[in-house]
């Protein structure tokens, strides 16, 4: 990672933001790679069959961001979706050659060369390109409540970048998808709506100023946030805070998609109110990235524990409860 | 990535070459306008509109997931039309966030790509969606875009005509690609709407809102869009 300090492409191939702030992103660096070291070692003292189990132990190692040499592993045994490979009464090479659905298979090849055209490892790579087809077209192919979804391309390619292992990424995405996440990629996206709403829900208990801002402003929530909740932050922030963040939503769910978007919004309190329309509303969201308390994402996830306060999982059940009933009467 | 998303609000590409220019030194006044796109994924929305907006075109366009928005500005003779364009996903899935974007818009564009026959049905429908609970008097217009693929064209140019024809809307085969009636469409649109000042800095049915006194360089004393 040393070298690709002051590069114009970071660590996972993509091309830094035109206003990226090296300066700020050098001296983080200068401190992460030490944490990056302590960590590994930490890592490393984990043994036998059952290191990768969940325990209140691995989760606050995860917290603490997993080595990129475990990530694969890691995701696979706390998330489930080894288990679900195990159970499965398929393989996904028997999966794969079962692809044949003409228009599924269009729409997904469409999206190919659409996807991260500016990450030096997809554009015009067939390895990953190809890879990224298989999944997806053998994800749609086995679950046609979601089929192809736009933005699970964005999430394949970023398992591929991770993992660098087809197969591992495909039960990803389905565990990700099928079990973690609530229903934001079937075809009336209907989770995405609730959570939408419960997300207005929980800002409003945050911090009443900016959700009156937002408001008053006449921000539909949706216009940012779909990404958070589509692509679980790619491309809205530096690829290693999202990877960082992927780690603890493997392990504890969907609820750590509202304490970052709760925390991006809190950090950027002062920011926000000062906004008196629309399009610098829209400027400082899509600024965030650039926050120094952001790109130093090692205190981010520590932050995302703090500034959000508690959010529970049954909190969460209740409030969807209650805003998918309100969806229904609309 | 930034380029996929050009970054909104950006006064000076009111003077870029290619976009409608403001003759030296007269001072008009400025209306605002809400402006969507819709339409199928792929037909080019976003791209037509970084062709609009930043005069570029990107082969490979990331697709637009939730939402992207950019200001564009045109000069009509002495009033400076400033569009809010909102720019959204076109998988028929992401049609439930919809409403959310096109909701007091004073003017839509919908796209169709003219080599796909099922770009331009999905077209019609979201015509006939605007008509029925979009702004009454908002303002439509038909982009048949990809028109530098002619030589692989679906849909027939007086088929479209004609259907726009009928049902009130401005018409136009555009290309994102070659800039073909690009700034045109936008500028058509914005001689079409009504540019009264209605209730100041209220942002009414089918009206341009009035910018604040000092926004954009407003420096025209009196009603902005008399
Ligand atoms: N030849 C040609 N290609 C175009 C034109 N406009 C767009 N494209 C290409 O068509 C593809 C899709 O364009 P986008 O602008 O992303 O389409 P979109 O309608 O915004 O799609 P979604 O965001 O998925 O809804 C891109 O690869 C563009 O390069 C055009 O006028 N001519
Ligand atoms: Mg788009």
């Amino acid at each position: 990672m040393a070298q690709t300090m002051y590069s114009k492409i970071d660590e996972y191939g993509f091309e830094r933001p035109a206003n990226f702030d090296y300066e700020v992103h050098a001296e983080f660096m200068g401190k992460y790679m030490h944490i990056l070291v302590r960590r590994a070692q930490r890592w490393s003292t984990l043994k036998g069959k059952n290191k990768f189990t969940r325990s209140s132990k691995l989760k606050r190692f995860i917290r603490k961001g997993i080595p990129l040499d475990f990530r694969a592993s890691v995701w696979l045994q706390v998330s489930g979706a080894q288990k679900l490979k195990e159970d499965s009464v398929w393989n996904y090479s028997d999966l794969k050659k079962k692809i044949t659905n003409p228009s599924l298979i269009d729409i997904i090849k469409i999206d190919l060369p659409r996807t991260f055209p500016d990450n030096i490892n997809f554009i015009g790579q067939e390895q990953l390109t190809g890879q990224m087809f298989n999944v997806l077209a053998a994800f749609a192919h086995q679950n046609s409540e979601v089929g192809y979804c736009q933005g699970l391309n964005y999430i394949t390619g970023m398992l591929l970048l991770a993992t660098r292992n087809e197969e591992a990424s495909f039960w990803l995405l389905k565990v990700l998808v099928e079990k973690i996440l609530p229903k934001y990629s079937v075809t009336n996206m209907s989770g995405l709506l609730i959570d939408l709403d419960v997300l207005d829900d929980l800002v409003r208990k945050l911090d009443v100023d900016i959700h009156k801002h937002i408001h008053k402003i006449g921000m539909p929530w949706a216009m940012v946030t779909t990404k958070w909740f589509i692509c679980l932050f790619t491309e809205v922030l530096p690829t290693e805070t999202v990877f960082r963040i992927w780690d603890c939503i493997f392990y504890e769910g969907s609820k750590i998609i509202f304490r970052v978007g709760l925390t991006l919004i809190k950090l950027h309190k002062a920011e926000i109110l000062r906004t008196k329309e629309l399009s610098e509303l829209i400027t400082c969201f899509k600024e965030m990235r650039n926050h120094k308390d952001i790109i130093d994402c090692h205190q981010f996830m520590i932050h995302i524990f703090q500034i959000p306060g508690r959010i529970t999982d049954s909190d969460l059940k209740n409030l969807r409860t209650k805003y998918s009933k309100a969806q229904n009467q609309r | 990535m930034e380029h996929t998303e050009p970054h909104s609000t950006e006064p000076e590409m009111a003077n870029r070459q290619g976009a409608a220019q403001r003759p030296n030194g007269a001072q008009g006044k400025i209306c605002q306008f809400k402006l969507v796109l819709l339409g199928e994924s792929a037909v080019g929305k976003s791209s037509l509109v970084l062709r609009f907006v930043k005069g570029q075109f990107h082969e490979y366009q990331e697709s637009t997931i939730g939402a992207a928005f950019l200001t564009q500005t045109v000069c009509l003779d002495d009033t400076t039309v400033k569009f809010e364009i909102w720019d959204t996903a076109g998988q028929e899935r992401y049609h439930s966030l919809a409403p959310m974007y096109y909701r007091g818009a004073q003017a839509a564009i919908v796209v169709y790509d003219i080599t796909n026959q099922d770009t331009f049905g999905r077209a019609k429908t979201w015509v006939k969606e605007l008509q029925r609970q979009a702004s009454p008097t908002i303002v439509i217009a038909l982009a048949g875009n990809k028109q530098d693929l002619a030589n692989k064209r679906m849909v027939e140019y007086e088929e479209a005509q004609t259907y726009a024809e009928e049902n009130g809307l401005l018409f136009m085969e555009t290309s994102a690609k070659t800039a073909l009636n690009v700034n045109d469409i936008f500028l058509a649109i914005a001689k079409k709407l009504p540019k009264y000042d209605q209730n100041q800095g209220q942002s009414g049915q089918g009206q341009g809102r009035r910018l604040a006194e000092g926004d954009q360089g407003a420096k025209t004393p009196g009603n902005c869009c008399k």
